[in-house]
């Protein structure tokens, strides 16, 4: 067996226009993780239930560790590192630390990935909404309901954010 | 979601100090690096020409090894080293295992489970580890499998070690007894006796149950993962473990090297829960660094953690003697714990299971016994809760089925029982330092006990109850201060998610009046770290927390004298405020105090702690237990008595925090650890069939708690009661209310519709064949047969 053909992918990575090249079975997380060295992008179960390595595709979340990375071509993607804005957290970045929705941390990108997909389609949702589209993720540590009461609370300074005109947040 | 801060707490969070650290839900050192992708865990960790290990594992659950030729894999694409039993060096100790020396690195003469590590292969790539694996050929011969408590237990039961392997017997106080091996398949039991049998013959009723529970996976996210650097004269490892010192001492052992040869490196842990403590992936990736000359990262996949550590099925027997009025007076009590293959910390895990089995209750006699059984399954080991909760399970079950059975109120049976606040536990043990019925009111007046219910609903209480802090841990730690006021806090307290780094920040700051933002925690290098036997037994805010309270104390007092000294005042009048002295109305900054003495290039004051519980000839366990960790529900629960299923409408959780360093994050860990403990009770296991297969070892199969299965209702009540042993009255926190969430449930059931589901998980089908039970006994019980219809 001799090495696989590689071949090149150009997307859009956290706002830039990127070119990869990589063997056609190579998954999306180790384009970002090893090439890209994005490793605030987690690979924990390898088989799209955990969450860990979520990332936005065109705005819609998918597990990176399920994903070829060729099928991000031409696409958009953004990664928990790309919500950092000239070194400033996004309004999720600031609810998740400010109501420790985290405890060992390792779900938490993809957590508050979701949360961008979430909030970018429902930006008030209720608990109930929030549970219920937060339950494709597993989180071993904090019981869910500290994660859930950030949501909320980012939804509501995006909200105030939006009303105030300062919503300059991918 | 509601939060509550109860007690002794709530007036100090009013205080508008800016240096009042403790109490304060301050954002978590960690929290911008865990928010923004930058944290940096064990398996981001990237050397410059890194190998990449994989392993072939056993497809036999019980199999003498024939054959492991691994020739053809020596020559594979990429290959640099292999490691089959033939490869070990000489040198190295063959086994390991904390009381028990059982666990071979790599299996020598015979595999004892499926999934035990067979041979292993570092190689440029995964891929080309995984495709050299698959040329090593191996011959089995099966051997007769036990695959379960009973299999195990059976009279001509096959052994999986025909002949003792290594091992030894702690000291242990008045009471309480081990042995390695009593009987066959038994690798260890502990028991523990206090007080007279002959107070059963006194008792009014004497009742006697048998309990199921199930075992778990820790599902840690970040998986077991080492990488290891050996040269001629060291070995670095960057490991994700609880344990670094424990590890650099095992990894010493087995190579037979210096621990000053050893080094580990620690980065934030993603997740534990028990399972990364001791060795786990280091051995494997430390020889074949040896054998290649290369450093080797050792990952290993979410399925293979299922063939790595677990928790302990068991089977629990209890039998209680009681008076009348509900009064409890004697226990006699039988834990087997399935300990898998290999004796990992099971033996450490009976020694609380079976001190726990009491609860905390005021026995008058107490007999209990703890085996660790030996099966064909993936070896458990050190799993949140640490036998306490299997003990739990029994215990509050039964309590409630007592109270039932006498027609006492399970609140009242429980408030006439539990062991008041100074009372101790056993003879010999520290006092409770939590009121348990204090708690045991507010988690169930939280879900309406005692007020009526619809048909079919009930309600259900349980207390949790277990030593806290570890037997014979110590900790220290080292505080260090710039010239300027920064500050170093180095501690071997490892931060896998529980928050400790940020609390013990706070104590500091708290001590040495400076704002958070000063306090810098240095990162975990064996070599330099402060000695800390390992991050577990909660024992961070009580233990690593006295010890660096005493280093803080310590290095102010360093300060006060010097600058008393210096500035020729009386040490009691001047007090250190954010890195100044205040004498009267001035404020002299430290700076410039230090430089007049020790001129431009200036000093640094440091300080060190320790803390360990004194040995004590009196106490069980070595040492009195240095906190208890109480965790109370309620739960209120809807059973459909038509197909069994029930839907839990409420579960209100509770622990004490005696103080809260941090209120934000205690209240993370009572309810991470509840609503791990809830998925166990509703659904969540590892599944073998009969023959030692794993049926659900995948993330497809298997299930744990996601945020939509949380209850309708879910609180928690984050009590400080104020009696801790902890810096300012702190207990540890992290395992309390893992212990009573599934007995409340199973209680609330039985309130809802009288029938007792007594093994875990809780499903819809066990309810529902207690119903039919019930039912087809009270048929039988309307319709009494005649007694010559029997013959």
């Amino acid at each position: 067996m001799g090495a696989e053909a590689e071949f090149g992918i150009s997307f859009r990575l956290n706002g830039r226009d990127v070119v990869a090249k990589c063997p056609p079975t190579t998954p999306l997380v180790s384009v970002l993780r090893d090439h890209f060295a994005l490793k605030g992008v987690k690979l924990s179960c390898s088989r799209a239930v955990c969450g860990s390595c979520v990332v936005l595709v065109d705005g819609l979340p998918g597990a990176s560790c399920s994903m070829f990375a060729f099928q991000v071509e031409g696409a958009e993607v953004l990664t928990v590192e790309g919500l950092v804005t000239d070194g400033k957290p996004h309004p999720i970045q600031a609810a998740f630390a400010a109501n420790t929705a985290f405890q060992c941390g390792y779900c938490t990108a993809g957590m508050i990935m979701l949360t961008k997909s979430l909030l970018d389609r429902v930006p008030r949702p209720d608990r109930e909404t929030v549970r219920s589209w937060l339950s494709s993720n597993v989180c071993r540590c904090t019981g869910y309901e500290m994660i859930i009461d950030a949501v909320i609370a980012a939804s509501r300074s995006l909200a105030i954010e939006a009303r105030d005109g300062e919503g300059a947040h991918r | 979601m509601t939060r509550d801060l109860e007690g002794h707490g709530a007036s100090r969070l009013l205080s508008n100090d800016p240096l009042a650290s403790i109490g304060r839900d301050v954002e978590r050192s960690d929290a911008r690096d865990k928010t923004t992708g930058r944290a940096v865990y064990t398996v981001d960790i990237d050397l410059p020409g890194m190998l990449h290990a994989k392993v072939l594992r056993s497809s036999r659950p019980h199999a003498m090894l024939l054959r492991v030729d691994a020739e053809a894999a020596r020559c594979a694409r990429g290959v640099h080293a292999v490691l089959t039993r033939d490869d070990v060096p000489e040198h190295v100790v063959p086994s390991y295992g904390w009381f028990v020396k059982d666990q071979p690195i790599v299996a020598s003469d015979r595999v004892r489970f499926i999934g035990e590590v067979v041979a292993a292969v570092a190689a440029e790539s995964e891929a080309d580890a995984i495709a050299a694996l698959k040329l090593i050929q191996v011959d089995y011969e099966d051997l007769p499998v036990v695959a379960s408590i009973e299999a195990a237990l059976d009279h001509g039961a096959p052994e999986l070690f025909p002949s003792a392997p290594p091992g030894f017997v702690p000291h242990y106080g008045p009471g309480a007894r081990g042995g390695l091996r009593p009987a066959p398949n038994v690798c260890y039991e502990f028991g523990y006796t206090c007080g007279d049998a002959a107070l059963f013959e006194t008792c009014d009723h004497v009742f006697e149950d048998e309990f199921r529970f199930s075992r778990m996976q820790h599902y840690h996210l970040e998986p077991f993962v080492s990488v290891v650097k050996a040269s001629a004269e060291r070995l670095e490892v960057w490991s994700a473990t609880q344990t670094p010192f424990l590890l650099r001492k095992e990894l010493a052992n087995l190579l037979r090297i210096a621990e000053t040869s050893v080094s580990v490196k620690t980065h934030y842990v993603g997740g534990a829960f028990g399972a990364k403590a001791h060795l786990r992936t280091e051995p494997i990736a430390a020889l074949l660094s040896q054998a290649s000359g290369r450093p080797v990262r050792f990952c290993l996949t979410l399925e293979e953690a299922f063939f790595t550590s677990s928790q302990h099925a068991a089977v629990i027997r209890l039998r209680t003697g009681v008076m009348s009025d509900g009064r409890v007076v004697a226990r006699k009590g039988q834990i087997d714990l399935d300990a898998g293959a290999y004796s990992d910390a099971s033996p450490l895990v009976a020694e609380k299971a079976g001190y726990r089995l009491p609860g905390g209750y005021r026995f008058q006699h107490i007999d209990s016994t703890a085996r660790c059984v030996m099966t064909n399954t993936t070896p458990a080991g050190a799993f949140r809760g640490f036998g306490g909760t299997q003990a739990l399970w029994a215990s509050e079950s039964q309590i409630d089925m007592i109270a039932r059975r006498l027609g006492v109120d399970p609140f009242e049976m429980r408030r006439m029982n539990l062991i008041g606040l100074g009372e101790p536990f056993v003879p010999g043990e520290s006092g409770c330092d939590s009121d348990m019925v204090e708690g045991l009111a507010l988690v169930a007046d939280r879900v309406g006990y005692g007020r009526p219910l619809p048909p079919n609903q009930g309600i259900g209480i349980a207390v949790g109850f277990k030593d806290g802090g570890g037997v014979n841990k110590p900790a220290q730690a080292r505080v260090k201060v710039t010239m300027g006021g920064d500050v170093f806090l180095a501690t071997a307290a490892i931060e896998m998610g529980q928050g400790s780094g940020t609390a013990l920040s706070q104590i500091v700051a708290e001590i040495l009046r400076c704002p958070l933002s000063r306090v810098r925690q240095v990162p975990i290098d064996t070599d330099s770290a402060p000695f800390d036997p390992g991050t577990h037994s909660s024992s961070g805010t009580v233990v690593m927390g006295r010890a660096v309270e005493k280093a803080a104390v310590a290095l102010r007092d360093k300060v006060l004298d010097f600058a008393s000294e210096t500035m020729g005042v009386p040490k009691d009048e001047i007090l250190l405020e954010d890195w100044q002295i205040l004498h009267g109305q001035k404020a002299m900054p430290l700076r410039a105090l230090i430089i007049r003495e020790f001129g431009g290039p200036g000093f640094e004051f440091t300080a060190e702690g320790y803390f360990k519980a004194k040995l004590d000839a009196e106490a069980p366990l070595d040492n009195k237990c240095v906190f208890w960790e109480i965790g109370w529900a309620a739960a209120k629960v809807a059973v459909d008595v038509e197909t069994g299923r029930f839907n839990v409408l409420d579960l209100c959780v509770s622990g004490d925090a005696g103080r809260a360093i941090n209120p934000l994050t205690c209240r993370g860990q009572d309810e991470g650890a509840a609503v791990m403990a809830y998925g166990q009770t509703l659904f969540e296991r590892m599944l073998y069939d009969g023959e030692g297969q794993l049926l659900n070892g995948d993330p497809l199969m298997y299930r744990l708690a996601m945020s939509e299965d949380l209850p309708r209702s879910f609180q928690s009540i984050l009590q400080e009661q104020g009696h801790g042993a902890g810096p300012f009255g702190a207990k540890g926190m992290g395992e309390g209310t893992m212990l009573p969430v599934a007995a409340a449930i199973a209680n609330a059931i039985h309130d809802a519709v009288g029938v007792r589901v007594t093994e875990l998980p809780i499903t819809a089908e066990r309810v529902l064949r207690a119903l039919k039970q019930r039912d087809a006994a009270s048929v039988r019980n309307c319709n009494p047969l005649p007694s010559h219809a029997l013959t």
